[in-house]
Formats: C-alpha cells, sequence, structure tokens
C-alpha cells in the first residue's frame, strides 16, 4: 500500500504550498530540476528484458545495461544527445500530428487544471501545457532558427542531461488518458506528446520495468503475464468450473484456437487470471452460451493489451499484428473484443493503417440479432459491450436485474473505451438492464470527461503507490460523492487496469467500494436455462434477499 | 544472492528471498523460508497449499488463480490470505521462483498491503 497513510495524504493534497493551492513558484520552471527519490518514479528495465527487446526489434531501445535512476550516471550511450536530436527530426518528418503539436500550442492554459496528476500533485510541471512544453522547448532550441538565436527568449533550450530526466520523471507522470485533449480548443493530443517524449527516451535505453516486462511477455507467449497456452487454456476451464458451481450448468461452449469458428474473440490476459477479472471473464462465457455464439479464443493472440501503446510505435504494431494474423489463420468472419481500456485506442485509431487493411474479414454483424457494426467497418472488431448492448435491445437476452440487488452501481468510464473510441452510452445501457441500482457520478467526472484511474499506461508498479493515489484521487473524490449521496457499493468498468488499479484506489480512498467489470454484472443477471435457484454472484457472494422472501 | 542459515541447514535465495533451486525444496526448507519471512509455525494445512502451488507450477509455470489454490487444497476461499497474509510470501516460502513484476501488479490481493 501506499506509504503515506490517507489521513495525512488528504491533507497534504489540500494544505501543502503548490501551484493547484495557490502558492507562487519562486523558479522559472526551467531552473527547477527534477529530484529523484524513492516513490517518485519506475524501476529501470532488467538488462535480460531490454536485450530481448533489442534481438528483437534491434535500434529502438539502446543499449541494455545495469542502471539506476537515482545515479548521476544513467550509463548512456556517449552520443545520447545525437540520438536523441535525430530522433525528434526524424519523428516530426513521419507523424504529421506530431509537428502540428510540437508548433501550435497558443498557452492558453484551457488544459491546465485538466489533468488528475496536477490536481493531485500541484507540480506545475504536470499540467498538460507545461509537460509538452518540456518537450517543446527542446524543439524550439535546438531546431528552429528563433530558438538556436534567441534561446529561452523564444521559450527554447538546449537539450541536456537535465532535461532528459526530467522528460523521465513528467512522461512517466502522464497516463496518456487525454482528457486536456478535450479541452484544448486547438485539440492537441498530448497523449501523443507523452508518446513521442517516451520513444525518444527509448532510444538512448531510459525506460521501465514495469512496461518492458509484460511487452516481452506478450510478445513470447502472447500476453502480458506470460501464461503459456496450456496455462491460459487450464485458468479459463477452471473458471468453467465455479460457474458450474454457481448456476448448476456445465458450460460446453467455451472452446480454443478453433478453425472456423464466426468470432475470434479477445480479451485482456488478466481476465484469467486476477480478481476481479476473472468474473468478468465468467460474465462473457456466460452470455455467449446463452445467446449460443459460434466463437473462439486465441491461446496466441491471448491478449488484447498492448504494451507497445506505451513504448515506442513500432512494437506496438508487432503487437497488435497478431489479433489480426490469427483472425486470418482461423477463417473468422470478424473479432469481438473484451473489457480492455488502451486495447481499443489502439484498435480504433491506429491499426486499420498500422496492421491492415483486414480485407479478409467482414463487417461486424451480429449472427442473433442481424445488427451490422458499420462503426466497426475498417477494424472488423467490435467491443463487448456495443455487443451485449444490441441483444438487449433487440430483447435477446433472459434477464433478471435484482440479482444484482446487493449492489449499488456506478460506472468508470475507462479512458480509452470513452475517449478514443467514443464508447459512452452503451455500457450504461447495459448496466441500466442488468441491475436495478444505478447512479452516475458528477457530470464533469463521467463520459468524455472522465477521470483517469491515476496508473494506466504502464503506472500501475508499486514503487510508485503515493503518487498514484495522488493522480487517482479526482477519481475517487467522484466516486466517494455517489457513494455518500446514493450509498453505491460498485464500481463498473470495462478496462483490465481499471480493474487492477481501481481496487486499490478504491481500498485506499473508499474502502468499502469493490471494483468489477460489467460484463459481471451481466453474467449475474443472465437467466440460464435449465439453471439451478441461484443464491450467489459469479463471485461466490450472496444476493440480496428477495422481498416476500422470509428469513427462515 | 542471500544465504538463510536454519540449525545446521543453509539455503541460497535471490536477493527478494526466493529460493535459487526449486528441487532444493522440502517440507524442512519450507519451515526455514517460512520463518525467515515471519510467518508461524507451517501446519498441515499450510503445507497442502504449498505444495498445490508447486504442482501447479511444475504443470503450468506459473502462479495459479487464488480461488483455485483454495479449492484445490480443500479449503475456504479466502485461505491464501487467511493463512499467509500475502500470496507471494506462499508463493517464496514453497521455493517457486521470482513471480516478476507483471504477476505482482495484478495481484487481487495488492490493497492488502505490500
Amino acid at each position: 500500500m501506499a506509504d503515506t497513510k490517507v489521513e495525512q495524504m488528504s491533507v497534504k493534497v489540500v494544505e501543502d504550498p503548490s501551484l493547484m493551492t495557490g502558492a507562487i513558484p519562486a523558479k522559472d520552471w526551467m531552473d527547477v530540476p527534477a529530484v529523484f527519490k524513492p516513490g517518485n518514479y519506475c524501476y529501470p528495465g532488467k538488462p535480460s528484458i531490454m536485450e530481448y527487446h533489442n534481438k528483437n526489434l534491434p535500434g529502438l531501445f539502446g543499449e541494455s545495461r545495469e542502471w539506476e535512476i537515482e545515479d548521476d550516471d544513467w550509463k548512456l550511450p556517449e552520443n545520447w544527445k545525437e540520438i536523441i536530436i535525430n530522433g525528434i527530426k526524424e519523428r516530426l518528418d513521419k507523424f504529421r500530428s506530431f509537428k502540428i503539436f510540437m508548433d501550435c500550442c497558443v498557452r492558453c492554459g484551457a488544459c491546465a487544471d485538466k489533468c488528475h496528476f496536477f490536481l493531485g500533485t500541484g507540480d506545475p510541471k504536470n499540467m498538460p501545457v507545461l509537460r509538452a512544453e518540456l518537450l517543446r522547448s527542446v524543439y524550439r532550441g535546438e531546431l528552429t532558427k528563433a530558438g538556436k538565436i534567441l534561446g529561452r527568449i523564444a521559450n527554447g533550450r538546449e537539450m541536456t542531461i537535465d532535461v532528459l530526466k526530467e522528460w523521465f520523471m513528467y512522461f512517466y507522470q502522464c497516463t496518456e488518458c487525454r482528457r486536456c485533449s478535450v479541452f484544448c480548443p486547438y485539440g492537441i493530443d498530448t497523449a501523443e506528446v507523452t508518446m513521442m517524449g517516451r520513444e525518444l527516451l527509448h532510444l538512448v535505453g531510459v525506460n521501465t520495468n514495469w512496461i518492458m516486462e509484460p511487452a516481452a511477455n506478450s510478445n513470447r507467449t502472447g500476453n502480458h503475464l506470460g501464461l503459456q497456452p496450456h496455462t491460459f487454456k487450464e485458468n479459463a476451464e477452471y473458471l468453467i468450473d465455479d460457474i458450474e458451481e454457481v448456476t448448476g450448468l456445465r458450460l460446453e461452449s467455451l472452446n480454443f484456437n478453433r478453425k472456423g469458428a464466426e468470432v475470434l474473440f479477445v480479451i485482456p490476459s488478466a481476465d484469467v487470471f486476477a480478481d476481479p477479472g476473472i468474473f468478468t471473464f465468467m460474465g462473457y462465457c456466460m452470455l455467449f452460451d446463452h445467446i449460443g455464439l459460434d466463437y473462439t479464443i486465441s491461446t496466441y493472440s491471448s491478449e488484447g493489451g498492448n504494451f507497445g501503446l506505451f513504448t515506442s510505435n513500432q512494437l506496438m504494431k508487432k503487437l497488435n499484428g497478431k489479433m489480426f494474423a490469427e483472425a486470418k489463420r482461423l477463417g473468422v468472419k470478424w473479432i469481438l473484443g473484451g473489457e480492455c481500456g488502451h486495447m481499443w485506442r489502439v484498435i480504433h485509431q491506429y491499426m486499420d493503417t498500422m496492421n491492415g487493411p483486414a480485407d479478409f474479414l467482414q463487417v461486424p454483424t451480429s449472427p442473433i440479432t442481424g445488427t451490422r457494426f458499420d462503426n466497426a467497418a475498417s477494424t472488423k472488431m467490435v467491443h463487448i459491450s456495443e455487443f451485449t448492448a444490441d441483444l438487449i435491445h433487440h430483447g435477446k437476452l433472459n434477464l433478471d436485474p435484482s440479482r444484482n440487488d446487493h449492489r449499488v452501481v456506478t460506472f468508470h468510464d475507462s479512458c480509452n473505451p470513452a475517449r478514443a473510441m467514443g464508447l459512452l452510452d452503451e455500457p450504461r445501457y447495459v448496466l441500466n438492464n442488468v441491475c436495478n441500482n444505478f447512479h452516475d457520478m458528477p457530470e464533469n467526472t463521467i463520459r468524455e470527461q472522465t477521470f483517469c484511474c491515476g496508473s494506466g499506461t504502464g503506472l500501475n508498479t508499486g514503487e510508485i503507490m503515493d503518487l498514484r493515489m495522488m493522480g487517482g484521487l479526482p477519481r475517487a473524490n467522484a466516486v466517494k460523492y455517489v457513494r455518500e449521496k446514493h450509498g453505491v457499493n460498485t464500481l463498473a468498468c470495462v478496462c483490465a487496469i481499471d480493474r487492477a488499479t481501481l481496487l486499490a484506489l478504491m481500498e485506499y480512498w473508499n474502502p468499502d467500494v469493490e471494483v468489477c467489470g460489467v460484463s459481471e454484472l451481466v453474467g449475474n443477471a443472465l437467466i440460464m436455462e435449465g439453471e439451478k435457484e441461484k443464491d450467489q454472484g459469479l463471485r461466490f457472494e450472496e444476493l440480496a434477499v428477495k422481498e416476500g422472501d422470509t428469513d427462515v | 544472492m542471500k544465504t538463510i542459515v536454519y540449525g545446521e541447514m543453509k539455503i541460497t535465495t535471490d536477493d527478494d528471498g526466493f529460493l535459487e533451486n526449486i528441487e532444493d525444496w522440502n517440507e524442512k526448507v519450507a519451515c526455514a523460508l517460512a520463518e525467515s519471512e515471519g510467518v508461524e509455525e507451517l501446519t498441515a494445512d499450510k503445507i497442502d497449499i504449498l505444495k498445490f502451488m508447486r504442482d501447479y507450477y511444475k504443470k503450468y509455470n506459473f502462479f495459479p488463480i487464488l480461488r483455485a489454490v483454495c479449492k484445490n487444497a480443500h479449503q475456504p476461499g479466502n485461505c491464501m490470505t487467511e493463512k499467509f497474509i500475502d500470496p507471494v510470501q506462499a508463493w517464496k516460502i514453497a521455493g517457486l521462483p521470482n513471480p516478476g513484476d507483471e504477476v505482482q501488479m495484478f495481484r487481487s490481493w495488492e490493497p492488502l498491503g505490500f
């Protein structure tokens, strides 16, 4: 758990002098160096992991080596500065968006107080405008005429070791959630600035293990956890045993790597490993059985998540390529995706040009309702919430929402499904049909304005727990509001990272609120043909006593 | 690399306290590892949990789903946290190798403290 007790943390956020609490910085931001101390940085990549990446994608990740963030010497290559400057030039040519984002900010400040990390830490360099300025200032100072001549007068500066260290600190205090972008009058996507910053750091071997190890696992075994095919299958089948215990039914439909299935289903791998993701997985399986979907799960493409998004474009492309490759090999018609967050940013915004066109697939059509998902015409991938909402809309599910009466539910719009693919109404429609008690959080904290869990983009590592709890405070605060107003005890979401990080965040700020996936609540509410009388939910929890029932 | 001394026995672990060679494990080694972790007496039901974890690991190279551990060891669903506080500690006492960062992060028991 976090080092700082929750009471101290609350006082610290509200009272410690910071830009958030009205204190005025004594120095110009360029004169304040980043200071690393335990708890404010993620550990660097292990040499063995980095060697592995260098073998697979040479030239992207610098030299593998033992190094410590708190040491003065980061053991960078001698020509590190040249590598960074050339890296910037190359990316300005390659990515039009990066060039625009470097040139067009007018520093109006609309984004300044929209970042959860700024709200939680009060650190001025966590204002999205200033975070991007860390890189822009180098672009100006090293690559524009005005900056080269006028230096700081033109808001330019030279690339130095201190600047590099500052990048590392603040590009790893951004979760690429893109809440700031919603408010930017120019539509600057600050997440893409962070992505470029991290890519540049990678070129000189500056990285974090918590991102690089899962990315290596994903490349090697197909998923972040490093589950081998037989383990993935064993875990999934164990969950079928648990469904049997709850419903009295043995589901026979779960299968793997089956050629000729109509639909390939891709999930985040944590859904077959950890609470509460495993309950979400049980929900998926029950739904598919209920409607008789002709689907299969791949043990090769066994991860929806893609830590390449937090690393570099080439790695993202490589990891994501598995979905289309497997869909082609198995001969499916289209792909259904589970409750994963950043997976949907990669799919919705990069996949078509990166890995497509997927002309061997068809525009997804629900075999149960006949609905054609034209919104997924290019990627051929449909989100489980869209799919479920459509089934409910057509009356194809037999549901008893009172089976979720022990829950008073609110919904956390996971950043990427909400802001990167516009999945705002479908999960709410599903929730309103599978439970009787649903209450949204305040409007400036949900939908496209949703607050991040505070630990996305590979920041959900234990060594920065305090930082995570501060970054997640705005989200936790909104949950607290509905907990006090409506008695909310369940926070539903559609993201595996959320299902891991919100647990810690709730335990810290709102200890009596549980976290679940939307599909878990669907599974609980489904009336399955031939089921036994249900007295417990998927996590073996007791159901609410129905009105009229007597407690004898 | 660290060495744990337990009676006349010397046990080699990595820096985080995970047994260097998983084949060097027996119930006595488990007692030594438990002592260094501050876990009181290894009762028969705790040993059953450790044995299941070892069997699972040998087949699947991985940490089992927590609920599956308790079900297979014929114990209540919260047996891991109740008997070992932290399941990674149980993994360690079972003589299994360092599970790595990602597993640590998706531990459902994360809120219980580390």
